[in-house]
Formats: structure tokens, sequence, C-alpha cells
């Protein structure tokens, strides 16, 4: 990135890369890409598939550069798309008929955990860290998104909702199913790992 | 149930979290200091937190490396640039009046794109080319095949021109013996197919995003056979006959030439 690009605002980097100048736009991916890497990875728990949703992300960006709102913030417009990314890349990845926040869905996801090895297995591999890590990516991708964007990036529930084109206590709910999930997994860890967790 | 008021309600994640009002945040707090229940869901919170907060955070790529991720990026934004230049109606487009402005942005791109095909197309006649002894020569790099009834779309016409590539790869795999096959042959497979795998995937995905669903099963066929044949440890003959078993259960020689001879 040069000294120019580097001191220029998010919005003055938008419209010259709107304009077609390809260098702004890799700017704006630059300065942007690890807070998108974070969340998708945080989201998919490996390298492959959060580069899948990464690269997603900055296409959508890229064909609405034109839509961007020059008032805005880049990064609450960033954190929408790779949220409504995460979700449609777990959807293209799952069976026909998948939805993540339907009433019908938030009640089969609280028991229907993802693939991969319980608290139980966990606890006896690590330290409490990566029992609870483990967790999280056993989670249902809706409780797992909401739950990454409020404990890891600091979002507010009405702007996950917001950005979920969801009502805000469809968003709590998710939440505290998480928390629940995860409180369970605190306790069998500690028993698991006789307090040394 | 404890008889505790808040029972199971998502009051305490709310406080955890600041999500509540100054009157419900007194209220709870109020209530934790005589309820031992709650104390401990906020005690178990705050666990969770610091646990969560020890792990490492990943924000890119291995090691740090992003060259990969952003040549990916930069060809499937050329990509979407070449399409858009050859369709009257890109979904990518703004809804009125941005065409021009698209179009516009799409130009810098489209010269790269030119590039980057020459690039890849170079990249694997060079490995064709090398003389590795007692290494069977797959047959002769053929031109560029000609996007015939691919109706000019480039996606089409690139990603048959792929196809052809690949299917000398995968001929050459599959009519190995693996007994007879020496270290260096296979290392020679391994890399050819290496080379090939991230346009695989990029095509794979092009085509899924176009909804050319013939296309993207034998795209995806092909990434699983180049991702057996490139990611293993082992030269050694059963790893081959693996990737052979995978070629005819997946019927992918015959498959590619369905593809192939269809138009793209």
């Amino acid at each position: 990135m040069n000294g120019g690009l580097r001191s220029s605002t998010d919005p003055d980097l938008v419209a010259r890369a709107a304009a077609g100048d390809p260098s702004a736009f890799q700017a704006l991916v630059e300065r942007h890409r690890a807070m998108v890497y974070r969340v998708a990875y945080q989201f998919a728990g490996n390298h492959h598939d959060a580069e899948d949703i990464a690269q997603d992300v900055f296409l959508k960006v890229y064909r609405s550069l034109d839509r961007f709102r020059q008032d805005a913030q880049l990064t609450s417009w960033l954190y929408r798309i790779v949220m409504n990314a995460c979700i449609d890349y777990r959807r293209r990845h799952a069976p026909a008929g998948w939805a993540p926040f339907t009433e019908e869905a938030e009640t089969r996801m609280l028991n229907a955990p993802e693939d991969g090895p319980g608290p139980e297995d966990a606890a006896y591999g690590g330290e409490l860290g990566e029992v609870l890590s483990a967790e999280v990516s056993r989670l249902p991708a809706g409780q797992r998104l909401v739950f990454t964007m409020r404990h890891h990036e600091g979002l507010k529930l009405c702007e996950i909702a917001d950005a979920l084109g969801l009502a805000e206590g469809t968003v709590k709910r998710q939440l505290h199913a998480a928390v629940h999930r995860l409180r369970a997994a605190l306790t069998i860890a500690k028993v698991t790992t006789g307090g040394r967790a | 149930m404890t008889g505790c008021e808040f029972g199971e309600s998502p009051d305490i994640e709310l406080y955890f979290y600041g999500e509540l009002d100054a009157a419900s945040r007194a209220s709870v707090e109020a209530h934790v200091r005589h309820c031992a229940e709650c104390a401990r869901r906020l005690d178990d919170l705050e666990t969770i937190r610091r646990a969560l907060a020890s792990r490492p955070r990943v924000d890119a790529p291995p090691a740090g490396d992003w060259s990969g991720f952003m040549s990916r990026l930069t060809f499937r934004l050329k990509a979407e640039a070449t399409s858009a230049s050859s369709t009257s109606a890109s979904s990518w487009l703004p809804p009125s009046g941005g065409r021009k402005t698209s179009l516009h942005r799409a130009a810098p791109w489209l010269a790269l794109a030119a590039t980057l095909v020459l690039v890849t197309i170079a990249a694997v006649l060079t490995l064709r080319s090398r003389t590795i002894p007692g290494a069977t020569q797959p047959p002769a790099a053929t031109e560029p095949a000609q996007p015939s009834a691919a109706g000019g779309d480039p996606l089409l016409a690139l990603s048959g021109q792929h196809l052809e590539r690949s299917k000398l790869v995968v001929l050459g795999l599959a009519t190995r013996d693996p007994v007879h096959t020496s270290s260096a042959d296979w290392e020679y497979e391994r890399q050819l197919a290496g080379s090939l795998l991230s346009d695989t995937r990029l095509y794979r995905r092009a085509a899924e995003q176009r909804g050319l669903n013939d296309v993207a099963r034998v795209m995806g066929d092909l990434e699983t056979v180049l991702l057996e044949t490139s990611l293993g440890d082992h030269t050694d003959p059963e790893s081959l006959e693996r990737v052979q078993q995978l070629i005819r259960k997946r019927d992918l020689v015959v498959k590619m030439q369905v593809i192939g001879g269809s138009g793209i």
C-alpha cells in the first residue's frame, strides 16, 4: 500500500475504488482483511473455510461499492456483510431447507451440535480455553455467529439483529442458548479435569 | 428450578454483556447479592471470558502469509470483471445507471485478467515441459481449447481450457502403473495436480455461482482428485492406487470428456 493510500480515509478509498482504481480497492482489503478473516475463522474454525468466507466478503464489497453510503461506518458495513457471508456459506454447505434463525430451527439447534469432539473429550486434551473454544465451534451456526459477534467482536445485540434482519429477541435467545451450552461445557470440563481446567 | 426470580431468563447474560438499561441493571445487581446461583452464573461467564481470551486470535492465513489469499481474490475479481464486460445483465451491476461505472471499474481488472490467464497457462506448460528422467511425458500440451460453443462466455471458455489441461493430468494419473512409477514421476504428477488445484476451485465456485451445475460438479470431482494427489505425504504405489480408485469411482475421465464435448 503506498503512502497516499495508507493515509486515505475509508470513504475516500471506497469512492476511488468505485471509480475504477484497483489500488484503492486493494488498500481497502489490506486495511480490513484481518478483521474479516478473524470473524470468518471464529465462525468456520479452519483456514480453508475462513478464506472462502473472507473472499466472498470482499467480492460482495466490490459488487456493492456503488451502494456504500459515504456517511456510514465502513466497519459496520463490513460486519454486516461478513455476518451474512458466514450464514450464506453455511447454507451452501447445508442440507436443503436449512435455516439458521427460524423459530423451528432455533428449537432444533438447541439440541443439534455441529460435528466434533464433545467437552468431555476436549477436556482430556487441553486447557479450559481449548475446551471452550472447541465447544464454541460445535455451537449451531446461528448461535455461534451471534456469540462470536457479541463476545469477540463486541457488537451490540441490536446491531447484530439489524445486520441479519432478525428481531432482537431472536438474537437474545441465540446468545442465551450459546452461553447455556458453554456453561454446561465449563461444568463438565471442571468435573472431568478435577478442577484443573 | 431454584425458585430464583431470574430462573433461566437471559437477563444475567444480558447484564454481563452490558445489554440492559439502568433500571434492569440495578435489579440484577441487587438480586445477585443474595442469589448464589445467579452469582455463579456471572462467575462462569467471567471464567468463559478469561478462558477464551487466552486463546490465540487467528486473523490471517497460516504463517501470516496473505499472498495466496490476495492473488486468489484478485483472480476472482478479474473473473467477475470479465464476465461483467461480456454480459448484458450481470448481477453485480448496480440496479440503475451503474453499468457504465462498473464497466469502467472493471477495465483495469480485465487487463490483469488476461495476464493472469497467460501466466497460468505458461506455468502449466512449463511444468509439462520439464524433463524428468524415466518419466512418461503426458500427451503433448495442446493449444488452449477454443471456446467454440461456449457462446462467447469467458467463464465457459476458460473452464473449457482448464478442463482440457486438467484432463491430461487426470489421464496421466489414471494410466500410470503404480508398481513401476518412480518417486520422481509421482512427484511430477503431484506438482502438476497442485498447479491446477486453486484454479479448479475458482472455476468450481464460479460455476456454482452461475448455476452451471454440471460444470460445477465435474470441477468438484476434479478438485477432489487433485487434492488427493497433491496433498498426500507419500509417493508410494498405494497412494497412486488410491488416486486411481478415486478417478474410477467418480468416473472423472468420462465426465470430463462429456462436459468437454458438450461445447465448453
